[in-house]
């Protein structure tokens, strides 16, 4: 094999990350589906072009399709194809019988392919956060916990039917803490997903608030971590079915953790720039060391800051010599989550915060191995 | 099994290396993702009306995407575009410099005709040995290697304009 064909194949597995996902693909499919408001202006044009919406015959088996495909969501971890479905269906579902209420009641059924929610926000924004940064007036929890009737195409358990409701008598400011500062899914954004393995517990949040509005949050605990978190108009990564299966037996939203993580989290902003503004601790987990400091660290928020980044693949490829060192950057917030970037000096793109990623580390590391020495 | 549910198995368990193949043919992720899409489209119609399900449902969807890309191709008379920039391009003398020249490398393939393209993706990248590209493309085995040769000539061609490593080839 000459070394143009050897190169060849290695740079066809480099990019090999770089494609599309099957949950992509089907939330494409089920987006034939979907109702105008989700519909990507871009697409609509495209098939218009190509035909495909105005084809009677087609269109029917393109739905078909899709609808039978976005079954497969749940198995791969679309954010969508279930929740949009879902929504559409579900509209009536629960909120209709509280409207003169303070207290939302549970829906009886979780009706959809996760995250599923029975109505989209309504008399309060949930395009900028996932729940506004006011406290509710009232919130009840609402578990569908796994049960014998419902299987997803893996052959686990679903939770369909509703077997536990709370409203919350307290925690209510740790729930809008934890809940209005979660990162915003980047359109188009690739979630490496495994397909979903054992039992899987859907819940439902349901926020009330003193100007009438309301919101309804869906979260999912999965083994694999592959349905989203959504309000319906606003969707995230990030998942707090922990807290909503406490919550739930409890009565109250748990306080968050105050220990460091090194790993987990994430925060709204880091979709558009690596740290946001306002970030008050650093935290650098080595793999024998973890150090904090609270002041001396904004030249590397700058300088992280400064870096071209583009939208995460939330992967990174291995590159010679193939080891080196790896840092989790925490950067702490007086109020909401913290912002976890990673940095690593062998392994490209070397710098990702799950939501921006930047290609190089070479300007960054010296910084953090001066604040090691320094500390 | 019926044709939805086979399908949606068969997007579950290969749906990504589909988008895999696209993203190799057509080095941009919303082609990628139209091309599997409507070979999707096209195999789901052609079985439905057909009545037989493949007995290899990867291979014959794999099929639909190659044959989707080239007739695609055959229409599209304007440039493509072939890659996205790196977001920060190292220094061509760093320990980083490998970097550019795959990203020639690739920026090569994504110059090179469409059937030159999916010749080299099916070979290098699906690993399939002549004959089955062939069989697949519906051509000789002989045309075959004439394109894998001449796509690997214009590669080595245009990877040497751009001043990579060529030195050793064959």
């Amino acid at each position: 094999m000459s070394d143009i064909e050897e190169l060849l194949g290695q740079v066809m597995a480099d990019h090999d990350d770089e494609a599309p996902r099957a949950a992509d693909l089907l939330r494409a499919l089920a987006a034939a589906e979907a109702p105008a408001e989700t519909w990507s202006w871009r697409r609509r044009r495209r098939l218009a072009v190509r035909g495909l919406a105005g084809r009677a015959g087609r269109a029917r088996w393109l739905t078909s399709a899709a609808a039978a495909i976005a079954v497969a969501a749940v198995m791969i971890g679309s954010a969508w194809a279930g929740g949009l479905i879902g929504g559409r269906n579900g509209t009536r579902t629960g909120i209709h019988h509280t409207t003169r209420l303070a207290e939302l009641t549970c829906p009886a059924k979780y009706r959809g392919v996760a995250p599923w929610v029975p109505a989209r926000p309504a008399g309060i924004g949930g395009r900028s956060r996932l729940a506004p940064l006011r406290t509710p007036i009232s919130a009840v929890v609402c578990g569908y916990l796994p049960n014998l009737r419902h299987k997803n195409l893996a052959g686990h358990l679903v939770g369909h039917a509703l077997t536990r409701q709370r409203q919350l008598t307290g925690g209510l400011a740790a729930l809008v803490g934890d809940l209005a500062w979660l990162p915003r899914l980047l359109p188009g954004q690739p979630i490496p997903c495994l397909t979903v393995l054992g039992p899987q517990s859907n819940y439902l949040i349901g926020l009330a608030y003193r100007s009438g509005g309301r919101i309804w949050v869906s979260t999912t605990a999965d083994a694999t971590g592959c349905v989203m978190t959504s309000n319906g108009d606003f969707t995230t990564f990030a998942n707090v079915s922990a807290e909503a299966a406490k919550a739930v037996r409890t009565g109250r939203w748990p306080e968050p953790p105050q220990v460091v993580s090194c790993g987990s989290g994430g925060r709204l902003g880091q979709e558009t720039v690596m740290v946001p503004a306002g970030s008050t601790s650093l935290t650098i987990c080595a793999a024998r060391v973890v150090r904090t400091v609270t002041s001396g660290f904004q030249g590397l928020v700058a300088a992280l800051n400064a870096l071209p980044a583009r939208t995460s693949t939330r992967g990174c490829s291995s590159k010679p010599p193939f080891h080196g060192q790896n840092y989790q950057l925490e950067f702490g917030y007086p109020q909401g989550p913290a912002v976890q970037v990673r940095v690593s000096s062998y392994c490209y793109p070397a710098i990702d915060n799950l939501s921006l990623q930047a290609y190089s580390a070479k300007t960054i590391l010296p910084l953090i191995e001066q604040m090691l020495r320094a500390s | 099994m019926d044709l939805d549910e086979a399908l949606t198995v068969v997007v579950a368990r290969d749906g990504d290396r589909l988008l895999r193949v696209g993203f190799q043919l057509t080095h941009d992720r919303a082609a990628a993702q139209d091309l599997v899409q409507e070979a999707l489209l096209r195999v789901y119609s052609t079985v439905r009306r057909g009545g037989r399900e493949p007995r290899d449902w990867y291979a014959y969807l794999r099929r639909a995407v190659i044959n989707e890309f080239l007739r695609t191709r055959r229409l599209r008379s304007g440039a493509e575009v072939v890659a996205d920039p790196l977001p920060e391009a190292p220094p061509a003398e760093s320990a980083e410099g490998r970097v550019d020249d795959r990203a020639e490398v690739w920026a090569a393939l994504g110059e090179l005709s469409a059937r030159q393209r999916a010749v080299l993706v099916l070979r290098y990248y699906e690993g399939l040995r002549d004959g089955e590209i062939a069989a697949l493309l519906g051509c000789r085995e002989a045309s075959v290697r004439s394109l894998a040769s001449r796509g690997l000539a214009a590669m080595r061609q245009l990877a040497m304009l751009a001043g990579v490593a060529g030195e050793g080839a064959t």
